[in-house]
């Protein structure tokens, strides 16, 4: 069977560690040679993993974009890549660092050094789900047939994933982490602000430039791992939890049962591996090693069996690098000379308005006005369900739906682009080219599903033309 | 040899042996569709007749494909004890015939003789049996053979797992794994038809299987069912762990051909299995075969499906392998019309192979277009546990999702075991008994629960 | 994305099965086995046998990857899970060392379907509303077909003599249909396959010839009507040998410039187009992409370069 690999990159610039991954990833013809292609992503092998950098930073607000590409660039070359090598893949900035002043201007930057494909900026939600996906939280939940909770705990948020049997159940992001506190020398260095009311509010006292005692450290982060137990159901919620959510305040749903547990992130290793601070709790001059252990010794947390990922820190890297990338269906249609596009925003009818032609075409014009940022329509990928047309009328009724909802689209100089998630791609791409009379360029994918805020990006057509590497991404998750 | 005979007073005269072998056959499509069978009931009896006074000696100077021309021929000519077949040779095959039935003919004495046959001699034999007379001689007639373990001992009976998948699944295959397992299936093999047989694609599975068998501590063999070069390719590229090498072979030269099949490839198949194979052996070869392939190849010189399919098992002998299967029944309706052919062919088979010296087992099985049911295929696999059968096939409810056939089920194997008072393969049975899977050679009720796989 | 929600959606639904089946009431039976039908309390008096108004449940309509019928499992829920992945008859219990019924009738009822299949005509309204006219093989009858498939592969006098009449002749593509060994195929597939097939091939500019269906037809008679037809490519939608699992399976079999008694190597095949395989309105489509490959490389088989 013909494979063809597809070269990915996940960028992962956080609070404080940034590093990259490279990964192979093979494409093949499952099928055999007597059925329609069915072609999927069979092996997915990460060939060269960065060491880990200190995230370089101006000021305390400002990222040294300079440095980053300069990191960035030496991964490349110790890689042996090239960015025209790289097909696919993700940057993105995560934690506190994505809340410094220039991140967008750093992600801008690197997507010159890195490559021609995707750049993300990952919201909490999709961070947690990288993580969890790096962790291989998703695939245990799945192979054992458990609920499981992973918990990325970074310098500045821990980030949390819950899967039941592999399916996404939700996600939450809090202002947790290793690096919330620092110090030098003994000394307090730093303290985030909303760590410093949840000390004063638990009489526990703690200032900038004061000696960083052991004992009130050990007291304020065995607070913090019950916060961390109240997100995730193991305690009931108390006020305390409640300002700490990132995401406009989103919680986790409440979770009946956990069968299982991962950590990723930094603070990890000092949950599976007490002995790797050598018994310097200050050994990376921060609360890292006191979080660890506080998580480690809490009473709530030991109740839940601990499963130590293959992936700890490197989990959200190798999120973003391995598991972002998504194949379409095998049998589509598109118009030649227009791939890639990256940064489409999606324009998603619901299941429930593709009962009938109206509904469709009422579907599109109302949400059309949207995508006119300057008055003027953009670039747009309309996706949908199509999971009810499967007769050759079914798709002769949608493309001429589809054609009436998007007049806008087709006087306009942009590809008309569908995202479908049944397996109709080619027969709506054919029923649309007869019915447009070839005169439009269309690109009809199908095996994928989007929602409405999400951003895709296709790739460039993989195995002789057959599929495109599809990166999603989704910005807005429990909504 | 005489060609003649009278029937009613009606005269029946034949051309040749080839003839008279073809019109002694009980009736068959396939015999029909190559243009020989019998015309008509009293004439198939004729040639019955005529066939009973030929000698031993008439059938191995008649080889179904010369010797010059055919390297089948070859094999079993030269695999003929020349001392024992001076011993046998002036019998009819109507007189053979009887002393396999008489009851002071011993299993030994039938396993000596044996070795004196040639395939003609054997399928003309089978001519002359009714179908208790086929189950009544096989049975005297157990076959045995070790691999990993040993199969066809008296009071066993056994059972390939074919987990099969449209699409080669890993989880979807090993969900039928797990639960033919906790049926007592798979003692004589786990074996999967793969969709995909690419090399890489067979040790990926071979591995999974292996890593399954040696987690589980389960005493058997396993087979990836691929062409035996692309197994002995996945030896050698991949370190595949296989227990023996699989092939289809057929009863002629040319049909061998038409599977891409040489003496030598299976040579090469058994030697590297035996130096680089997971198993003890001495017995690593595992065969398919099945009347109609010479024909549907047009490779069967005008001879009949059974003296082809006779002529297969002799080729086979030569490689000494711990499973024969005949797959009775897949081949379509233009060979085997019928429940009642199926039946017949099936029990022709398993005699045939045996008396050959063969460990068979059937894969008792039908397509859609066969004008049979379930029904008759239990028909002919309780008929062939009381044959000696080594082993069936067992699929999940004897529904082949990937081959799109029926054959026997999961289900099928206890039950059959139960009813016959037979046990599986000894080491299997323990492992079963350990498993909770059975107690006493019967079901426990945790029995067809495969989720056990997953506790742990 | 689009396989874990469908995944969830199943498993919930499996959940659900599972509860009414039994995996939450197990306690009933966990001790003694499988409890007898009761035959306790005696009945008074013979009380008269009423007709109540109602359907059984539809067997047919039990999606076997979901049906979970094991009495007190170990792990059932990861079972049930597992099998999503295998379309076989797992997980179906047992009664001693036989089946349940409601299995056993599943069985029964699909082998049904796939014979009614084989051995049944294509309806002559169907092929009347698709715009077919029927020609025969040299088979009289399906018992004929299925025992000589030579027979069925050469056309019968009359056939010769209609498609003369009625074809335009040298054709870019011929498609035509034949019933094959699964005439369901053809009534469950035709009507979205054809015209998806035809339109496809229309937006490639590409014409296509007369379309008619051949009974009793094996693939091989596509050779004898592309040389009678004068056809570049010929495509042949043809019913294939039913399973249990689907009894409505098609093929489609394609040939540049075929010949009578051509290698099979020259021949590309495309199957399992059925509702829960190759979607036939997408299988349509994508055999019109191969039939432009083929007249684009001016070649077919092996030696067809898949786009």
């Amino acid at each position: 069977m013909p494979s063809e690999v597809i070269n990915s990159v996940g960028i992962d610039i956080g609070t404080s560690t940034t590093q990259l991954i490279f990964s192979k990833l093979t494409v093949e013809n499952r099928a055999s040679s007597y059925s329609v292609p069915r072609i999927e992503i069979i092996d997915k092998q990460i060939v060269h993993r960065s060491d880990i950098y200190l995230t370089p930073l101006l000021s305390e607000d400002v990222l040294d974009a300079e440095a980053i590409k300069k990191i960035v660039e030496k991964e490349y070359e110790k890689a042996g890549m090239t960015p025209k090598m790289v097909q696919s893949g993700a940057v993105i900035i995560t934690g506190e660092a994505a809340r410094k002043d220039n991140a967008n201007l750093v992600l801008n930057a690197l997507s010159n050094a890195a490559g021609d494909f995707v750049v993300a900026t990952a919201g909490p939600a999709l961070e947690s789900v990288l993580s969890a996906r790096g962790a291989g939280t998703d695939k245990m939940s799945l192979e054992r047939g458990v609920i499981m909770v992973n918990l990325d705990l970074g310098g500045g948020t821990t980030n949390i994933a819950a899967y039941d049997r592999g399916n996404l159940l939700g996600v939450t992001c809090l202002d947790i982490g290793g690096r919330l506190i620092k110090t030098e020398n003994g000394k307090i260095t730093y303290i985030y602000s909303k760590i410093k009311k949840l000390a004063e509010e638990n009489g526990i006292k703690i200032e900038v430039g004061s000696l960083a005692e052991v004992g009130s450290l050990r007291k304020l982060t065995s607070i913090m791992a019950d916060i961390l137990a109240q997100s995730i159901s193991l305690t009931p919620k108390t006020s305390l939890s409640a300002p700490f959510y990132t995401n406009n305040g989103k919680e986790l749903i409440d979770l009946s049962k956990i069968d299982a547990m991962t950590f990723s992130g930094g603070v990890a290793d000092f949950i599976y591996h007490p002995e790797s601070s050598e018994g310097n709790m200050f050994k990376y001059d921060d609360i890292g090693v006191f979080l660890g252990e506080a998580i480690r010794e809490n009473q709530y947390f030991k109740q839940i069996e601990r499963i130590e990922p293959a992936e700890t820190i490197r989990a959200t890297v190798v999120g973003a690098g391995v598991h972002t990338t998504e194949i379409s269906g095998s049998t589509i249609s598109y118009a030649e000379g227009y791939l890639p596009i990256k940064n489409i925003p999606v324009l998603s009818i619901k299941e429930t308005e593709e009962a009938s032609s109206e509904t469709i075409i009422s579907s599109i014009l109302t949400q059309i006005p949207l995508f006119k940022p300057e008055g003027q329509i953009e670039q747009i990928a309309i996706s949908f369900s199509g999971l009810t047309k499967n007769s050759f009328v079914d798709i002769q009724n949608l493309a001429e739906a589809l054609i009436e909802g998007t007049q806008e689209v087709i006087k306009s100089q942009f590809p008309l682009i569908f995202i479908i998630e049944n397996d109709i791609g080619k027969a709506l791409g054919n029923a649309l080219n007869v019915k447009l009379k070839n005169s439009k360029p269309v690109i009809c994918i199908d095996g994928i599903r989007t929602l409405s805020g999400d951003y895709i990006d296709l790739g460039e057509p993989v195995l002789g033309g057959r599929v495109l590497p599809v990166v999603i991404k989704t910005l807005i998750f429990n909504s | 040899m005489k060609l003649k005979t009278k029937l009613f007073g009606h005269n029946y005269e034949f051309k040749s042996l080839c003839e008279v072998m073809a019109k002694a056959n009980e009736e068959k499509s396939g015999d029909k569709l190559a243009g020989i069978a019998a015309d008509s009931a009293e004439e198939r009896v004729a040639a019955k007749v005529v066939l009973s006074h030929v000698t031993l000696e008439d059938l191995r100077n008649t080889p179904a494909v010369p010797y010059e021309e055919d390297e089948v021929t070859r094999i079993i000519q030269d695999g003929v004890n020349e001392t024992i077949y001076k011993e046998i040779k002036n019998q009819t095959v109507g007189e053979f015939r009887e002393w396999l039935l008489d009851g002071t003919t011993t299993e030994a004495m039938i396993r000596r003789t044996s070795k004196g046959l040639t395939a003609e001699m054997i399928a003309a034999t089978a001519k002359l049996m009714s179908n208790l007379d086929l189950i009544y001689a096989g049975k005297k007639m157990p076959v045995p053979a070790t691999c990993n373990t040993t199969i066809g001992l008296p009071g066993t009976f056994a059972s390939r797992l074919q987990p099969n998948h449209t699409t080669d699944d890993p989880k979807g295959i090993m969900a039928s794994v797990m639960e033919g397992f906790s049926y007592g299936c798979g003692d004589a093999v786990l074996g999967l038809n793969p969709v995909d047989d690419s090399v890489e694609s067979v040790a990926r599975v071979l591995k999974e299987f292996d890593e399954f068998k040696n987690k589980w501590e389960i005493p058997t063999q396993i087979s990836v069912l691929a062409h035996v070069t692309t197994q002995i390719e996945a030896i050698k590229k991949f370190d595949a762990p296989i227990d023996m090498i699989f092939q289809s072979i057929s009863g002629s030269q040319k049909g061998n051909e038409a599977f891409g099949v040489t003496p030598q490839m299976l040579e090469d198949g058994r030697d590297i299995v035996l130096r680089r194979g997971t198993c003890t052996g001495p017995n690593v070869m595992y065969f398919e075969t099945g009347q109609g392939a010479e024909l549907s190849a047009e490779a069967h010189n005008g001879w009949d499906q059974v003296t082809m399919e006779a002529r297969t098992y002799g080729f086979g002998k030569k490689y000494a392998p711990f499973m024969v299967n005949t797959v009775v029944g897949f081949i379509g309706p233009e060979y085997l019309f019928d429940g009642k052919q199926v039946t017949r062919a099936g029990l022709e088979d398993l005699f045939m192979g045996k008396l050959t010296g063969l460990p068979m087992g059937c894969d008792a099985c039908y397509t859609n277009h066969i004008k049979t049911d379930q029904n008759d295929i239990e028909n002919l696999a309780t008929l062939l546990v009381a044959q000696g059968c080594n082993f069936l096939i067992s699929v999940p409810q004897g529904d082949d999702c990937m081959l799109m056939y029926q054959a026997t089920g999961y289900h099928d194997m206890p039950a059959l075991r139960e009813v016959f008072g037979l046990r599986p393969i000894a080491e299997f049975d323990c492992w079963l008994e350990k498993m909770g899977f059975s107690e006493n050679g019967k079901l426990t009720p945790l029995a067809g629960d495969a989720s056990v796989f997953l506790s742990k | 994305m689009i396989e874990q929600n469908a995944l969830r959606e199943i498993i919930e639904q499996v959940l659900g099965e599972m509860n009414v089946s039994g995996m939450n009431a197990a306690p009933k039976t966990a001790q003694t086995g499988v409890a007898a039908p009761s035959t306790s309390g005696s009945v008074a008096v013979a009380t008269k046998t009423t007709i109540d108004d109602g359907f059984i449940p539809d067997v047919t309509d039990v999606d076997i990857r979901k049906q979970y019928l094991v009495e007190n499992p170990v792990n059932g829920p990861a079972y049930a899970e597992l099998k999503l992945h295998a379309p076989c008859r797992l997980a179906i219990g047992k009664a001693g060392a036989r089946y349940k019924t409601d299995p056993m009738l599943q069985f029964r009822a699909a082998h049904s379907a796939a014979q009614d299949a084989v051995f049944s005509a294509v309806d002559t309204a169907f092929l009347e509303k698709m715009g077919f006219f029927t020609i025969q093989t040299m088979c009289d009858n399906k018992d004929i077909f299925l025992t000589r498939p030579d027979l069925g592969r050469r056309l019968n006098e009359e056939a010769i003599k209609t498609l003369n009449e009625k074809c335009t002749k040298n054709p870019k593509v011929q498609i035509y249909v034949s019933d094959g060994l699964s005439s369901a195929a053809v009534a469950a597939n035709v009507a979205d396959v054809y015209p998806s097939l035809v339109q496809g091939l229309k937006s490639y500019g590409i014409e296509v010839g007369t379309p008619f269906f051949l009974e009793y037809g094996r693939v091989g008679a596509m050779d004898q009507i592309t040389e009678l037809l004068g056809a570049e490519v010929t495509c042949v939608l043809i019913g294939e040998r039913p399973g249990l699992i689907t009894a409505e399976s098609m093929s489609a079999y394609m040939t540049y410039k075929g010949t009578v008694g051509m290698p099979e190597a020259r021949r590309n095949v495309i199957s399992n187009i059925h509702k829960d395989g190759t979607p036939p309105v997408e299988a349509g489509a994508h055999i019109a992409e191969v039939l432009k490959s083929m007249l684009d490389q001016k070649t077919s088989g092996t030696e067809l370069v898949k786009a």
